[in-house]
């Protein structure tokens, strides 16, 4: 075979650009392992077309990479996949392998949610948790401060309902004129109560105090403050009283009142 | 992992057969653009199409590469014949022709074909630009042959050419293609 002359024929073009026939190609093969310049010939033609190619070059989309190094990272798509994977737009659903990456996305993306979701419900529940909590022990304080305040009702209206407690109403003096009390004196028990119906607030450092008067001279029967507004106080016991006074003293109280600092004073019937 | 690799051919080759994966990116890196232009010019500059067939080429690449045969030829001439047929069979393919139905069918294979040779928007990229410089009669036959994968023998009835006559005007056509890439 003249080697030049079948060079010279145009098979290598033939055969390098895929429009030999079968047996073309099998004859071509045939001779490049006999004629290494038929192999040299064709390698220089195949270098020829690789770098008119390569200067003809034109940058695919990126996304095509990004699909392609997806779907080969995961060996098993490959060889499962009979057609290969479309590229898509990202709105669009195609063929099973792009829609597998889809889905283990999907599912990736669905357990972060779900995760997220778990934490919030978490974070959710325990600070709903400390709320109730707290709402308990208010709830609780404001159901014992209002158990007390029954209590105390209570025990008002028991006293004022007993028919052997007196009941003396206190007026305001000229020092104080809008200053009323009214004390509740069991005069068999002995027992002194008091209830704060309007005295004005004082300095810190100051209380009331409320005396019987027996006899002329003042007894200590405790002290109080304006705040005790809501609630009977139970003061000290006296078998005796002509009448009551209520008085301004330094906090905790004086041995003996101060008279001109009297809020104000009831005085018991006579037949009392 | 981040320093820049290059292979050798016969390297790159023994990678891929390995199934090296940093072997695979470079072989992409540095053929995807051609092998992109190729089948544009196939598809007919139609880029979502050319996209798609790029990445079923470089499955089939992957997949393939223990088929590939170092002594019938260099591996970018295997790539090249694997991304012509691609895109040759998409445009066969039953769903492209479908989308194309629209379209007004050709009476005669030939008749359509010549139609689409003188309506091409590719004609000044790639291979296409040097077939330009070829006489009509020639250009036609590789326009046929290479890049609508006709057989010799269809493009002898098609165009009413006795098949001897299309074998030698395609070998000619092809040395004056071989001969205009500089």
């Amino acid at each position: 075979m003249n080697v030049k002359e079948y060079i010279a024929s145009g098979i290598i073009e033939l055969y390098v650009m895929g429009l030999a026939t079968e047996s073309e190609r099998a004859e071509f093969e045939q001779y490049c392992t006999q004629y290494p310049e038929l192999v040299a010939a064709r390698r220089e033609f195949e270098e020829k077309l690789e770098k008119h190619a390569s200067e003809n070059a034109e940058h695919p989309p990126v996304e095509v990479k990004v699909k392609l190094l997806e779907a080969i990272g995961s060996p098993g798509s490959l060889k499962s996949v009979s057609n290969p994977p479309k590229i898509i737009n990202y709105m669009e659903n195609s063929t099973s392998a792009s829609r597998g990456s889809g889905m283990s996305r999907f599912a990736a993306a669905a357990s972060i949610i779900l995760i997220l979701g778990l934490a919030w419900f978490g974070y959710h529940q325990n600070s709903q948790n400390k709320e109730l909590s707290n709402a308990n022990n208010a709830l609780k304080e404001k159901l014992n401060s209002t158990d007390s305040i029954l209590n105390q009702i209570i025990a008002e209206q028991k006293v004022v309902k007993d028919p052997n407690v007196t009941v003396v109403n206190m007026v305001g003096t000229q020092v104080a004129p809008k200053s009323s009390a009214n004390i509740y004196w069991d005069s068999t028990s002995a027992n002194v109560y008091l209830v704060v119906k309007n005295m004005p607030n004082l300095p810190s450092d100051k209380q009331y105090q409320l005396w019987a008067l027996i006899d002329g001279k003042p007894k200590d029967l405790g002290v109080f403050d304006a705040s005790d507004n809501k609630v009977i106080l139970q003061m000290k016991n006296t078998q005796k009283a002509q009448a009551f006074a209520i008085t301004i003293e330094q906090k905790g109280g004086s041995p003996s009142p101060t008279l001109d600092k009297m809020q104000s004073l009831g005085k018991l019937r006579q037949n009392q | 992992m981040g320093i820049p690799i290059t292979y050798s051919e016969q390297e790159l080759i023994l990678a891929l057969k390995g199934r090296d994966d940093q072997a695979f990116n470079f072989l992409y890196d540095n053929y995807a653009g051609a092998l992109y232009s190729i089948i544009k010019q196939i598809v007919t500059d139609n880029s979502e199409l050319a996209s798609d067939v790029l990445q079923e080429v470089f499955i089939n690449i992957w997949r393939k590469i223990d088929t590939y045969d170092q002594s019938k030829g260099r591996l970018f001439t295997w790539m090249l014949n694997i991304a012509r047929n691609a895109s040759i069979d998409t445009l066969r393919s039953k769903s492209y022709q479908n989308s194309q139905k629209n379209q007004e069918l050709p009476d005669n294979v030939y008749k359509g074909v010549a139609n689409q040779t003188t309506h091409l928007n590719v004609d000044n990229i790639g291979l296409r630009k040097v077939l330009e410089k070829l006489k009509s009669e020639h250009r036609v036959l590789v326009e046929l042959a290479y890049f609508k994968g006709f057989t010799h023998e269809e493009i002898a009835e098609m165009m009413s050419i006795p098949l001897g006559t299309v074998k030698t005007r395609i070998r000619n056509a092809l040395l004056q293609l071989r001969a205009y890439l500089q």
